[in-house]
């Protein structure tokens, strides 16, 4: 497990959405990736239930956050997985 | 981890992956290779793996050289991200893997059903990825033995079952999963010390299943992959992550991930012929501390310093000395079962050959080393020459050298060469050699055994061991009839069984290779130190020469190894009385009966004095509390001083002890305290050496008196 490598509580939503887009950009590969709320596996033909795992699991790490069992599997779009960091981070 | 290097080290994977992609955007696919391969370890967590991964599967692999191979993974879990992760670390092993994932959940129909894709996919290697889950053992709280004999004999013959139409249909290799036995149970500590607990079942299913695997047909085909190990090694605390077991079957952590394929590659290279056969060995540094050019085989040796003070190896070199000493041990093991040991280091033949010769510390000697090199050119033209000379490939050794730049260099010219990275503490150059598992095997063939003794010694200890402790168990189950009687006559059996020989040396002018040690140990001593005495070297080299004095100490070996000097004891004579002027011993040698055979030597040296009384004192310090009672238990009286305070603790002691001669016994002494106290206090034991006199019992025999 990791510290939470931002302890900064001035940091934003917007913030969370930029480190957001540098994790999709990894995990599948593609530098000119920007996501967007509505954004799910609809719209990224790369995201299947394996690539969720590892989209997850990266968003595990970079916030330093554990996501609950119901959790990892209800996330649909951006906007959801932004939203829970911003509650669990605390931002 | 702390954040800092976290992120740093985080940053170093970047930048080597980011070098990865251009080498193979410019077609250099080796180097790509190489780069990938030194940016990640087996310990990194999933993000890292995944990565590498993915950049792995980019890559183009004809031009890396690897052996292709066909496996198949049969899973009743989720293994799809732990196969890519496999995939690349096969290819670090040499292996250029397809793999096929059976349908999830879905073992045995995929293994007895002739026409599933499984078959038609023609593997020649199946893993059976079982974990605990897939074990059922029903065994209930109080079930008696035969009840657990019969449900884990089903379960064997369960797993067994599908390892017979493999190896028929397919002349493939199996590959079986034992159980990760689970970190949580309902029972807690019993679920592993009751006979029935569901651990205690476990690890007997894991070994009927190394044996049935060892014992299957044609030999050799089965191999067991220690899975339960593999998460003890991780960490059972974090070896599974229920949320994704729970979410997607994942059956262990992801942060495992790369551990597991690690060593699950290592194993396959194994079964195809590709781990590494030959260890090649530094020396200065490496195997000893220093440099055997510079500080020489003992340094000082009796007259003045020289200022050298002698390669650091064994116990009386410190903690070092040890270090170094477990890992000439540990290289001597893998040589003993059939890794090829050879010697390249900087040096003159004749410097690097000595210790190997004389220094009574060495593990390793001459005869063990297939290949030695000593001389000044580079390593890696000795690596080659290495090579030649025992006609294996480069790809086939392991080099070890505390030298960084050494190691660099090797890895740069030589990358066929595996190159572990040493830390600089010796104490933790086992586990760095270890963590590699560039040794593995799946078989131990006749050669191997031929080549060693290790593994008959071994048997023959543990025969000696059963024999002793079942001399012990003659009530079977019921412990309640142990008696103390049993127990200090199972103390003398173990004692007995460390087969300890005690070597005394008198210090004097003539005989003084001791004395440098000696001082040492005096100075450094707390615990076990009567007096608190300290003498300086000097000191000591002048009351060496003094009549009234004798200096001896002391050296204790068993069976598992040299403990060292361990023990100093200054005499002093004035006129009948023999004075017991300085006592240390090392307090790893406490219990083993040594105090008894260091007084039995005291008093010998008494009565070669013509004395009449021997006596001692304890003076109390923080740390020597260890000792206060020793003078009582080794039968002397305390002697009442005019000064002393009433129970004071802090107050210095004094005692004494008539000599016992080789004639008299201790209860024939007027001065001997009540028996009773004394159990130490028996009569005299046969003797197994005509002197010193025996009067104290001592599991320690001796061997030399003195040096003289």
């Amino acid at each position: 497990m990791k510290d939470s490598p931002v302890a900064n509580a001035n940091t934003t939503e917007a913030s969370i959405r930029h480190q957001m887009n540098a994790i999709f950009q990894t995990v599948f590969d593609d530098p000119s990736i920007q996501i967007f709320d509505a954004m799910s596996a609809k719209e990224l033909e790369e995201w299947d239930s394996l690539s969720h795992i590892t989209l997850v699991l990266a968003i595990e790490e970079s916030f330093g956050i554990r996501l609950k069992t119901a959790e990892v599997g209800g996330l649909l779009n951006v906007g959801e997985l932004i939203a829970l960091v911003a509650a669990r981070t605390g931002r | 981890m702390s954040l800092g290097s976290g992120e740093s080290r985080v940053a170093q994977q970047r930048a080597l992956w980011s070098v990865a992609k251009d080498a193979l955007a410019a077609g250099d696919h080796p180097t790509a290779m190489r780069k990938l391969a030194t940016s990640i370890t087996p310990q990194d967590g999933f993000q890292a793996q995944a990565r590498v991964a993915k950049l792995f599967a980019s890559l183009p692999r004809a031009s890396l050289g690897l052996r292709p191979l066909k496996m198949a993974i049969v899973a009743n879990s989720t293994v799809d991200h732990f196969a890519d992760a496999l995939r690349f670390w096969l290819a670090t092993a040499g292996l250029e893997a397809e793999i096929y994932i059976a349908p999830f959940d879905t073992t045995t129909q995929t293994v007895l059903d002739q026409s599933s894709e499984l078959y038609q996919f023609k593997p020649e290697l199946v893993w059976l990825f079982s974990t605990f889950r897939d074990v059922r053992l029903d065994i209930a709280a109080g079930n008696n033995p035969q009840m657990m004999r019969t449900t884990i004999d089903a379960a064997i013959a369960r797993t067994t079952t599908l390892w017979q139409p493999l190896l028929d249909r397919l002349n493939c290799i199996v590959i079986q999963n034992n159980a990760d036995i689970p970190a949580h149970d309902s029972f807690g500590n019993m679920a592993g010390a009751a006979a029935w607990g569901t651990r205690t079942a476990l690890r007997l299913y894991n070994a009927e299943l190394a044996i049935a695997a060892t014992a299957s047909k044609p030999s050799n085909n089965v191999v067991v992959f220690d899975l339960d190990h593999l998460a003890s090694e991780f960490g059972k605390a974090r070896w599974i992550d229920s949320r994704y077991w729970f979410h997607s079957k994942h059956a262990f952590s992801f942060d495992a991930v790369g551990f597991v394929a690690h060593a699950a590659a290592q194993l396959i290279a194994a079964a195809k012929g590709l781990s590494k056969k030959c260890l090649v060995i530094d020396l200065d540094n490496t195997i000893w501390g220093g440099v055997i050019g510079d500080d020489g085989l003992h340094g000082a040796d009796g007259g003045a310093d020289g200022g050298a003070e002698g390669i650091r190896l064994g116990a009386d070199a410190g903690a070092d000395g040890e270090a170094f000493v477990a890992f000439q041990e540990y290289i001597r093991q893998l040589k003993a079962r059939g890794i090829i040991f050879a010697v390249c280091s900087k040096n003159d033949l004749e410097n690097a050959q000595e210790p190997f010769i004389k220094h009574p510390d060495m593990r390793l000697r001459l005869d063990d080393i297939a290949v030695f090199i000593a001389n000044w050119k580079s390593k890696p033209d000795n690596l080659r020459e290495i090579a030649v000379t025992l006609n294996i490939g480069l790809d086939a050794m392991v080099f070890v050298d505390d030298n960084p730049a050494e190691r660099e260099m090797v890895r740069q010219q030589l990358p066929e060469v595996a190159v572990p990275e040493m830390p600089d503490d010796p104490a933790l150059f086992i586990q760095a050699l270890a963590v590699g598992r560039h040794f593995e095997a799946v078989t131990l063939s006749a050669d191997d055994l031929e080549r060693t003794r290790f593994y008959r010694e071994n048997a023959e200890r543990q025969i000696e061991r059963n024999a002793f402790l079942n001399s012990n168990g003659n009530n079977g189950n019921d412990t309640s009839n142990d008696t103390s009687d049993d127990n200090s006559n199972n103390l003398a059996a173990y004692l007995d069984s460390l087969e300890m020989i005690g070597e005394v040396h008198k210090i004097d002018d003539a005989n003084n290779i001791n004395l440098p040690r000696a001082a040492q140990l005096i100075n450094k001593s707390n615990q076990f130190h009567l007096t608190g005495t300290r003498y300086t070297e000097a000191e000591l080299r002048t009351l060496v020469s003094n009549k009234e004095h004798s200096v001896y100490c002391f050296k204790l070996r068993d069976r598992f190894g040299d403990n060292g000097l361990i023990s100093v004891v200054i005499l002093k004579q004035s006129e009948s009385a023999l004075h017991v002027d300085t006592w240390v011993m090392s307090c790893r040698v406490l219990g083993r009966t040594m105090e008894e055979f260091i007084f039995n030597l005291v008093n010998a040296a008494a009565v070669e004095r013509h004395c009449k009384i021997i006596t001692g004192q304890y003076i109390p310090s923080a740390k020597n509390k260890l000792v206060s009672n020793l003078y009582k238990r080794l039968g002397f009286d305390a002697v009442m001083m005019a000064s002393s305070l009433e129970n004071d603790s802090r107050q210095s002691t004094r005692w004494q002890r008539a000599v016992s001669t080789p004639t008299s016994t201790p209860t024939s002494t007027p001065t001997s305290t009540d028996q009773s106290l004394h159990p130490f206090l028996q009569p005299l034991r046969p003797l197994r050496s005509s002197s010193p006199p025996l009067n104290l019992v001592t599991h320690v025999r001796t061997t030399t008196v003195s040096d003289r």
